[in-house]
């Protein structure tokens, strides 16, 4: 493989008022850390939304992932104010939909319902991942 | 400006998903608003302050407001002078960590001993600015007929 | 929806209360439609209990009386039993929520309607509800109380 391989932009809203933000922003490093860590970068949210021209340069023209707690979509929104060409989006508020049962808390430390939501949350980003970028999956 | 009840000071965070020195600022607002002055702040969501929420850039506007940065990048405050009005203090973590490199304190993801040590001094210092902040007369912070 | 609604504003949150509805207690409201109301949660009871993710409303033909549970709302935080306003039948109930339960949240006096019922009484039912301006002046009190972070 030559060159230099970018890695598919992903942002995470990080929401300090929920807990879904908390899980959300935990699911981003889950999934630039542990699942797609040569294929998948955090860029920051405020710093692409306030126009900061490296974040911009990371996002403009490319497709994004965004990770959402909840339904306002503010990290999606970002990615797309930021010049993203797609934006695939994950929200963890679907994913809770899908575990029913779990109740998580917390926003510095989530507790385990928490980190599975988040976990599970990753997993989803990760197959977006893997839409945009398959090459590198299996490379 | 509009008739406000309680004096409450608003407390704004960067998000800094890449840097350490985000999550330090995280878990110190938090750590102010549950714990050191529960009753005499709120905090306010950055991204959903940049999406538009117009109760958090309203409540900026109002109220004063603390913006709590982790790099000299300053989003929070940057963002809360450009929708709402200047914030009345601006921390950044790095002044607080006094030289600090930042491998010293953990990842973003997770702090490490120093690192939550640092997040208790950036709380205990954003608390000052609170008690600061709620004894000073309050002070109309919109200029009339300013639009963002 | 009525064009005149009233709205407290308590730290950063803004809770608004049409005054063509009546308003329970337990944080539901009510529109009468003839012998019909027409129920769901109220904008502060959403904001206060955070993201819906299940709404679920008692089947149609289930008789209730006010202060039975006529539907059930799960949100990320807590299952909130809500309590019926109203005493009656269940006539219809929103199926737009089982895939769409942020309507809630999103259009809580509209679209985020819980459901209809043939109430046994509607003079007496009005009774024993709150004005929009009476129940403003109790959400607005709890939540000073509350602190909603």
């Amino acid at each position: 493989m030559s060159g230099e391989r970018k890695k598919v932009p992903v942002a995470a809203c990080s929401g300090i008022g929920k807990s879904l933000g908390a899980a959300a922003r935990e699911a981003a490093h889950i999934l630039t850390e542990d699942l797609r860590p040569d294929q998948a970068k955090v860029v920051a949210l405020a710093l692409l939304v306030m126009g900061d021209e490296e974040a911009g340069r990371e996002v403009a023209g490319r497709e994004a992932v965004a990770i959402d707690g909840c339904k306002l979509e503010c990290a999606a929104k970002g990615l797309a104010c930021a010049g993203a060409a797609k934006v695939r989006k994950v929200a963890v508020f679907d994913v809770v939909r899908r575990h029913r049962g779990l109740k998580p808390e917390g926003v510095c430390d989530l507790n385990e319902d928490g980190l599975t939501l988040a976990k599970a949350a990753a997993e989803e980003a990760a197959k977006a991942i893997d839409e945009i970028d398959p090459e590198g999956r299996h490379a | 400006m509009p008739d406000l009840p309680k004096k409450k000071v608003g407390l704004i965070s960067c998000s800094g998903e890449e840097l350490p020195e985000g999550t330090v600022t995280r878990r110190a607002v938090r750590k102010v608003l549950e714990t050191l002055r529960p009753d005499e702040t709120v905090t306010l969501c950055l991204p959903l302050f940049l999406a538009g929420g117009e109760g958090e850039r309203a409540f900026a506007r109002y109220y004063p407001t603390i913006a709590v940065d982790g790099c000299d990048q300053r989003c929070a405050a940057r963002a809360t002078e450009k929708y709402s009005a200047p914030p009345v203090a601006s921390i950044v973590v790095t002044e607080v960590a006094k030289g600090c490199p930042r491998e010293d304190i953990g990842t973003a993801r997770r702090l490490n001993q120093r690192g939550l040590a640092l997040a208790e001094e950036m709380a205990a210092k954003i608390a000052e600015e609170v008690d600061r902040e709620l004894k000073a007369p309050r002070r109309s912070r919109a200029k009339a007929g300013e639009k963002h | 929806m009525s064009a005149e609604v009233l709205q407290v504003t308590v730290d950063k949150f803004t809770f608004r209360f049409p005054v063509d509805l009546f308003y329970s207690d337990a944080g539901a409201w009510v529109r009468f439609e003839g012998p019909r109301a027409l129920i769901g949660i109220s904008d502060f009871t959403q904001q206060r209990n955070g993201d819906v993710a299940f709404a679920e409303a008692k089947e149609p033909g289930t008789p209730v009386r006010a202060g039975d549970e006529v539907a059930v709302v799960e949100t990320i935080k807590v299952n909130l039993t809500i309590p019926s306003p109203v005493s009656g039948r269940v006539v219809e109930t929103n199926g737009d929520l089982l895939n769409s339960p942020e309507l809630v949240n999103q259009d809580p006096y509209g679209k985020g309607w819980l459901a209809v019922l043939e109430v046994d009484d509607v003079e007496q039912a009005r009774k024993a509800l709150r004005t929009a301006e009476a129940y403003m002046t109790l959400a607005k009190t709890q939540a000073e109380a509350e602190v909603i972070r």
